[in-house]
């Protein structure tokens, strides 16, 4: 992890990311979306991944979860504190530095990546976000909420395939806001 | 919205406002560990009693201990009910097919609930008694063993600064633009899904632009004044450890050892 120096852009961008994260995860206090509560996590973190890489994604969603868990209410719906560490979903906040830096790799291994290369980033970014969300899910429910019997893998596994639909959609919002995003930041910025 | 510019620290003198945040950190990690040691409810009157107590120690009013609560009230609710309905065993009071209210579905309930509400209520501590930027500051510390194994522990605290204080500078950031939207009449939170979708191209593409700037700027004063990585440093906000921080974290070991000896019995 620690090859190359960080350079102070490096460290400004990573850090400019988890707090941009911040903001996505609660765009919802500033406008809802169908009236429900939406959060954009998921994009962001794919966004992350795209525009930072591997390395410097995962470092800031890294960031982004110790922001959280110092008890800056980061997390969705304005949560925080170490005691969202027992919380069902926080397995997702983890799953978002494997999302970034997943995303990093593919978008790194393609010098002209399209949008076809963003799609295969961002699905195998949602595969490692429901693989892990679900799988702490499924734990926080039989490990320290003792559910009953009733409560099984499958039953987790369902609940999250009522996302799918939102979240493949997710996915390819990302992808085709991806190439915009990365032109209008290379246009800000030349350096990068 | 102001609640991500302050986060939830509130300004105090007391006891715990002058523990280091170290020592606060690990009191609260521990916590988590140590509430699942109780498994009875002589346990868990012990567990509540030393919680109200080190809330009161914090001089906070109980009501913002309770607003931490409300965001995962019904996540509490969920959990609570789901051992109350199915759980089986003890006598039985109701039985109807799959659902069961049972003397041990209500018990387990009552300590799922407690669980929770003890965890946020003693997190909720943490956060209210240490301002995020010294928390950063001990997370740095407790986290620097890691730098054995290459983890750039330095590095990452400085980010966390660094993040810490560009999260209200986004949310203003956020605004603005929205209102610029706005005024070129673009009308958020109307059509269909797909229309409201769209309507946040025009918001994230510039947020992305501008703060990508901001970092660029900030990385070139941090250049000008010749940081560089990996160098040894000296700190502004110094971390001390006081005899007080090691009798708090004594206090933790003995309620742990209480727990251990009354669930044997």
């Amino acid at each position: 992890m620690n090859k190359q120096p960080w350079r102070p852009i490096d460290m400004t961008l990573a850090a400019m990311f988890a707090a941009l994260m911040a903001i996505g995860a609660n765009v919802s206090a500033y406008l809802t979306i169908g009236g429900v509560p939406i959060t954009f996590q998921l994009l962001f973190a794919i966004l992350a991944g795209v525009l930072l890489g591997s390395r410097l994604g995962a470092a800031s969603m890294t960031l982004y979860m110790l922001i959280g868990l110092v008890g800056m209410p980061v997390f969705a719906q304005f949560k925080g504190g170490i005691g969202h560490v027992i919380s069902p979903t926080f397995g997702f906040v983890v799953s978002f530095i494997a999302v970034a830096y997943a995303v990093g790799k593919v978008v790194e291994r393609k010098s002209d990546p399209t949008i076809r290369t963003y799609l295969f980033a961002g699905a195998c970014g949602l595969f490692l976000n429901y693989l892990i969300g679900a799988h702490y899910m499924y734990a926080a429910y039989t490990l320290w909420f003792e559910a009953p019997g009733g409560f099984n893998y499958l039953l987790t596994w369902s609940w999250m395939a009522a996302y799918l639909p939102i979240d493949t959609g997710v996915v390819v919002a990302a992808a085709l806001i991806a190439p915009k995003v990365k032109k209008v930041v290379l246009e800000a910025r030349p350096a990068v | 919205m102001n609640k991500l510019i302050l986060g939830r620290y509130f300004p105090g003198d007391s006891w715990l406002h002058r523990l280091d945040p170290r020592s606060k950190l690990i009191a609260g990690v521990a916590f988590i560990f140590i509430i699942f040691l109780a498994d009875s409810l002589q346990a868990f009157a012990l567990l509540w009693v030393f919680t109200l107590f080190v809330m009161r120690l914090s001089g906070v009013g109980f009501r913002t201990y309770v607003r931490g609560v409300r965001p995962l009230i019904w996540l509490i609710l969920f959990a609570t009910l789901m051992q109350m309905l199915f759980r089986t065993g003890g006598a039985t009071f109701v039985d109807w097919g799959p659902i069961t209210i049972s003397e041990y579905g209500i018990i387990n309930g009552f300590y799922v609930f407690c669980r929770f509400v003890l965890i946020i209520f003693f997190s909720t501590v943490v956060t209210l008694t240490t301002k995020p930027i010294d928390l950063t500051d001990g997370i740095g510390s407790l986290l620097r063993p890691l730098r054995k194994l290459k983890v750039p522990v330095d590095e990452l605290a400085l980010m966390l600064s660094i993040s810490l204080r560009f999260i209200p500078n986004l949310m203003d950031e956020t605004q603005r633009i929205m209102d610029a939207q706005r005024a070129r009449g673009t009308q958020f939170g109307e059509g269909s899904l797909i229309q409201q979708m769209k309507t946040l191209v025009p918001i994230f593409l510039p947020l992305f632009a501008s703060s990508l700037n901001r970092a660029e700027d900030m990385a070139n004063a941090m250049e000008v004044r010749g940081y560089q990585s990996g160098t040894k440093r000296s700190t502004f906000r110094q971390l001390s450890w006081k005899r007080i921080d090691t009798a708090s974290l004594f206090i933790m070991v003995v309620l742990a050892g209480v727990l251990l000896v009354v669930r044997t019995i």
